[in-house]
């Protein structure tokens, strides 16, 4: 006995599912028992339940409506950071790069309120944090994907969670180290620690792909003592995992403000603290230039971490 | 013979495996020093940047001093103990946090279930558009809120433009409600990312049979995608929760008159510097931190919750 292709009990399709003018194959493993799903399908087509009807433009709508709110806004601000005027309901007036030029010191400006010391320290501090998480970082997830120890699941959420929210480790970090507080050592360390859970996270999802033990034992039967074995075999397997945690990390230090905002004094100013002047009190048209420069940060890092095979920022794992 | 082991037992049994760590006979004790060597770093810059910090914050809550730590003094935790003013700013923090952990991970389910069950145009846009917001920071962010709600904002604009009323009156950024946007704004995206990955692991099979058995869409989400993606559902809320208490930089920026913890914290030491009880409040946001994580954490699994 054949079951019609549009069998009006699979009318209003799959749940969560696909719907049916999308995926018709789903009609195929229900061929059995067609007489009694006959039966319901009636049954079903008389009290057709609300969700049928409203369960899926709702959830795109929700999909829609936060993808709006999400979006509109970053592509306005880029957007507008090339307008001449933002008076009206649209900016109006391109294209001109007058704000550009203006965050980051060109022309006759001046030297003060330049973009550039502040993004060249920040350059430097953020690569030194980044440096600083590979090495403290890629130990810590090999020894967390490798062995099992003692006391193995607290280091893990230890490393993996971000220990305390920047502001805090910021007020502590003056009170201890009122000397180095404000330096660029004390940046460095402040960002390597808050950021390091990115490193660990990327770094172990990219051990757990690999036979770690295998790797390693075929490595020492070779030949290769224990740091040769892991340095010239095992690191270099993983360094897509690596340098996709890099990435990670540079980019979130280079942006990281609460802590920056509670710890920094003098100057050069950092980065984030440039974009805190321009966000609170500059115009909005150069407060969306000086933030602009920010977004073309991220998309770069976002297509480097594409190219090398790294999802985006989500740490979450395949 | 007693049980217990003297003191001066328990010193050399911890020092002869210490020495064993250093100084490895068998392969077992080499595996412990590898271990040791691995994870001494991170721990050792825990510490410097980390633990050390925070024990010298608890006794700045109890210095007498306000520009040192010098003298012992329970002022601060008093202050923090008796004046409502830091219960509410507490309690305002919990219960717009939660909120927002609410609103959040319910716009995640929804945006996860409609990229992982539907079919849709330009997913791997959506999906990068969706995760992009990850990297922004508070203030970044705070800053998109005044794009949408400021005086010059696209909704404010919008209103005006339909209802006549002036764009001052309807600015709505630096209102509670701005705030509440901005949180969501930050969260959503976290809360997508950990719910994508659960639903990724749904058996589908199960919500087909429901589904050829007659139930409704909703009934089939009910009564069995929601079981299956409740530890999802879990995990997001713990780090968003979490997530949402360390918000600063979006309060900062836009206040709205509302004051959450990391906020009070600033204007403590910027008003007056009263760094013992910006100290002390510091230290019970740990404590409450930590111990949220921990019970968190008995329900799911530390990597589900990571980041």
């Amino acid at each position: 006995m054949t079951t019609p292709r549009t069998s009006p009990s699979r009318d209003d399709s799959t749940t969560g599912g696909e719907s049916q003018e999308v995926e018709p194959s789903a009609d195929d493993d229900v061929d059995t028992g067609a007489a009694l799903e006959r039966e319901t399908a009636f049954q079903v087509a008389n009290r057709r339940p609300l969700s049928t009807l409203l369960g899926r433009p709702v959830v795109v709508g929700v999909l829609l409506l936060a993808l709006f709110v999400l979006v509109v806004p970053i592509v306005t601000t880029f957007v507008s950071s090339f307008a001449r005027t933002a008076t009206g309901a649209l900016p109006t007036g391109f294209v001109t790069l007058e704000h550009w030029r203006y965050v980051l010191g060109f022309g006759e400006y001046g030297v003060r309120a330049n973009a550039i010391p502040g993004l060249t320290f920040s350059v430097g501090i953020a690569t030194a944090g980044m440096l600083l998480n590979v090495l403290i970082g890629v130990p810590v997830a090999y020894a967390l994907s490798r062995y099992e120890f003692y006391a193995r699941d607290w280091v893990n959420t230890l490393a993996i969670l971000p220990l305390v929210p920047g502001v805090i480790l910021g007020i502590a970090f003056l009170r201890t180290y009122p000397e180095r507080g404000g330096s660029a050592l004390g940046l460095v360390v402040g960002y390597c620690l808050l950021k390091s859970p990115y490193m660990v996270l990327t770094v172990q999802s990219s051990f757990q792909s690999m036979d770690l033990r295998r790797l390693e034992e075929s490595a020492r039967s070779l030949g290769a003592s224990w740091p040769r074995a892991l340095l010239t075999v095992i690191f270099p397997h993983a360094k897509r995992g690596i340098l996709a945690g890099c990435i990670i990390t540079w980019t979130l230090a280079a942006a990281e403000f609460n802590f920056t905002y509670m710890v920094h004094t003098g100057d050069p100013e950092p980065f984030s603290l440039f974009l805190f002047r321009n966000i609170s009190n500059a115009p909005y048209l150069q407060s969306a230039a000086a933030i602009s420069i920010y977004f073309l940060i991220v998309v770069a890092a976002i297509l480097v971490l594409q190219t090398i095979g790294n999802r985006g920022f989500t740490t979450v794992r395949e | 013979m007693s049980v217990r082991l003297s003191i001066g037992d328990s010193i050399r049994q911890a020092l002869s495996s210490v020495h064993t760590v250093v100084f490895p006979t068998t392969e077992r004790e080499r595996e412990r020093r590898r271990i040791a060597i691995m994870t001494i770093p991170f721990f050792a810059l825990a510490i410097f940047a980390g633990f050390v910090p925070l024990a010298t914050m608890l006794r700045m809550s109890l210095s007498e001093e306000r520009l040192f730590n010098e003298g012992w003094s329970v002022d601060a935790w008093e202050t923090l103990a008796t004046d409502r003013t830091y219960w509410w700013i507490g309690f305002n923090t919990l219960w717009f946090a939660a909120a927002a952990t609410l609103v959040s991970v319910a716009i995640g389910v929804a945006v996860a279930h409609a990229l992982e069950k539907y079919s849709l145009p330009f997913e791997r846009v959506i999906v990068a558009a969706v995760s992009f917001p990850i990297a922004l920071p508070g203030i970044v962010v705070a800053f998109m809120v005044v794009v949408l709600l400021g005086r010059q904002g696209l909704l404010t604009q919008t209103v005006a433009f339909f209802s006549g009323q002036s764009t001052i009156d309807l600015a709505t950024a630096t209102t509670i409600g701005g705030l509440f946007l901005g949180y969501v704004y930050s969260l959503i995206p976290r809360a997508t990312m950990i719910l994508r990955g659960t639903y990724a692991e749904v058996n589908t099979d199960a919500e087909e049979a429901a589904r050829s058995l007659g139930a409704s869409p909703f009934e089939t989400f009910r009564h069995v995608t929601l079981p299956e993606i409740r530890p999802g559902i879990v995990a997001a809320a713990i780090l968003v929760f979490r997530s949402a208490l360390a918000i600063f930089g979006t309060v900062l920026i836009l206040q709205g008159g509302f004051v959450v913890v990391t906020l009070r914290i600033d204007r403590e030491l910027a008003v007056g510097f009263n760094s013992q009880i910006a100290g002390a409040i510091g230290v019970v946001y740990v404590a409450f931190l930590i111990a949220f994580t921990f019970i968190g954490l008995r329900f799911v699994r530390a990597e589900q919750v990571a980041i």
